[in-house]
């Protein structure tokens, strides 16, 4: 097998797998501040990559550029290229709506509309696609077995979603995410907000789900970031610092800023 | 390598890292003392070193108790890791050293020196040196960190091997000379034998210091020259 270790930049070569995403010399500002630093790094196809590192180094900012969700707010923009499939979705002629029914995201707050469990996925799907009720309704359960939450709502799919438990609301989230047939999952820190064994059931659907998904989690647990990558990004001060396998990084990192942060030396 | 941000996480560490440092030491002076006590026929001192052995079980408990709660309390992640798992592996390898030098004290009172020639101990003598510096110098490049002086020490184990070989051949020549020598000789074969084991565990010892140091392993072929498996060839 070929060896995915990097060049000195301390890049992984995931050139021995296709490529979902390939971020080339990306730069990001808010207003006048630089806050990422010409990132290149490739994420591969249904696959698990964590990106790791103290609050405001830019990982969530990464993210949020891959839907282009930063566009939402003023004096935010990016250079370089983010390649989707070969297609640089930072060009001016990519359809946004389009891009975020390929790129989903789920947040660190479980967000779920104020309407029932069944409207809560129906209402993204019926955004983009007309069908008829009883294509609906195999959809919604098709889509909250996916979030593994279908055996706990199916009795009650009329509730509202704001009735469910913390950690339910996100795997309805999530539920809602795969409804629309995305390519590409974004996790912005989907558990820090919830209990153990909710975190345990969103780890395992993550686990899952990257057998059709290509999948992005942010997160400050490094203990999840290594259960549930299979490569790791950390990032510092808007700089990638080291890209590689995950069992690589949390067990002999290259660079001293990895050890320092992942071991609790840091600052 | 700086400090935690979590001081006892630092406190922690340091415990396991110094009783590897006391096993390291207790092992040293338990291979001296069996050596010294299997040429001199001391049979107090041979005693000393079998009670020594139910301490060095005891510190090897207590690592491993350590080791286990650091694991269960900070999840220690990179070099953090290696120290801790790798401490528990070089725990194991010292306990088995302190288990050696306790066969070879066992067996004092049953060889009885002066039966024994005098050329024979100088060679049980100089092999029991060769392995008690490989113990002695695997802590100390340990605790110095110096990885590139354990791979040496880890190839300097060849030199064990050959000398294991040579008393090997010495003791069968004894024995072939003197059938009133087999008991003695055989006893010393024994010996010489847990010596070689020794300085293998000593090499285990240096292989996992190595990985923890460097994060790297070292290659796993090591020539060996224990030629004693292998038939003489035909006068």
């Amino acid at each position: 097998m070929k060896p995915m270790l990097s060049t000195e930049l301390n890049v992984a070569d995931t050139t021995a797998e296709k490529a979902k995403i390939e971020v080339k010399n990306l730069n990001f500002y808010y207003g006048q501040s630089k806050a990422l630093k010409d990132i290149s790094l490739s994420l591969p196809e249904r696959s698990v990559t964590a990106f790791i590192g103290p609050s405001g180094c830019g990982k969530s900012t990464l993210l949020r550029v891959f839907n282009r969700i930063y566009e939402l707010y003023p004096k935010q923009s990016a250079d370089g290229q983010v390649l989707l499939d070969g297609k640089n979705i930072l060009d001016r002629s990519q359809d946004l709506n389009l891009l975020r029914t390929k790129i989903g995201m789920v947040f660190q707050k479980p967000t779920p509309f104020p309407m029932s469990i069944y409207e809560n996925i129906a209402f993204g799907i019926r955004l983009y696609e007309r069908i008829g009720k009883s294509e609906m309704d195999g959809r919604v359960e098709q889509a909250l077995r996916r979030a593994a939450l279908w055996t706990e709502v199916k009795d009650k799919l009329n509730a509202n979603g704001l009735s469910l438990s913390g950690g339910q609301q996100q795997r309805l989230c999530i539920a809602r995410t795969v409804a629309v047939k995305p390519e590409v999952i974004l996790l912005d820190e989907p558990a820090s907000a919830l209990d153990p064994l909710s975190t345990a059931k969103i780890e395992e659907l993550i686990d899952e789900l990257q057998a059709d998904y290509t999948i992005v989690i942010v997160t400050h647990n490094m203990q999840q970031a290594a259960r549930v990558s299979k490569q790791t990004a950390f990032m510092y001060l808007g700089e990638l610092v080291e890209f590689d396998r995950t069992e690589k990084i949390f067990t002999s990192p290259r660079e001293k800023r990895t050890q320092d942060y992942i071991t609790g030396r840091f600052g | 390598m700086g400090e935690h941000t979590v001081a006892s996480f630092d406190e922690d560490l340091g415990q396991i890292s110094r009783l590897i440092s006391d096993m390291g030491d207790l092992a040293g002076s338990m291979v001296s003392g069996a050596t010294k006590a299997l040429l001199t026929s001391d049979n107090a001192l041979a005693q000393r070193v079998v009670s020594d052995d139910a301490i060095m079980d005891a510190r090897q408990r207590e690592l491993d108790d350590r080791a286990i709660t650091l694991i269960a309390k900070r999840q220690p992640m990179a070099d953090d890791l290696r120290h801790v798992v790798g401490s528990i592996r070089m725990a194991g390898d010292l306990e088995r050293i302190g288990d050696l030098a306790k066969n070879i004290a066992k067996r004092v009172g049953s060889v009885g020196i002066s039966a024994t020639p005098r050329d024979l101990s100088h060679s049980i003598d100089s092999m029991a040196q060769l392995v008690l510096i490989q113990v002695q110098g695997v802590i100390e490049e340990y605790a110095a960190r110096d990885a590139q002086a354990l791979a040496k020490l880890r190839a300097d184990d060849e030199r064990i091997d050959v000398k294991y070989t040579s008393v090997f051949r010495e003791l069968l020549t004894y024995m072939m000379e003197d059938p009133r020598n087999i008991t003695a000789c055989t006893h010393l074969l024994f010996c010489a034998k847990n010596l070689e084991r020794i300085g293998d565990h000593v090499t285990n010892i240096a292989e996992n210091a190595y990985y923890v140091l460097t994060g790297t392993q070292l290659p796993a072929n090591r020539p060996k020259l224990d030629e004693t498996a292998i038939p003489a060839p035909a006068a």
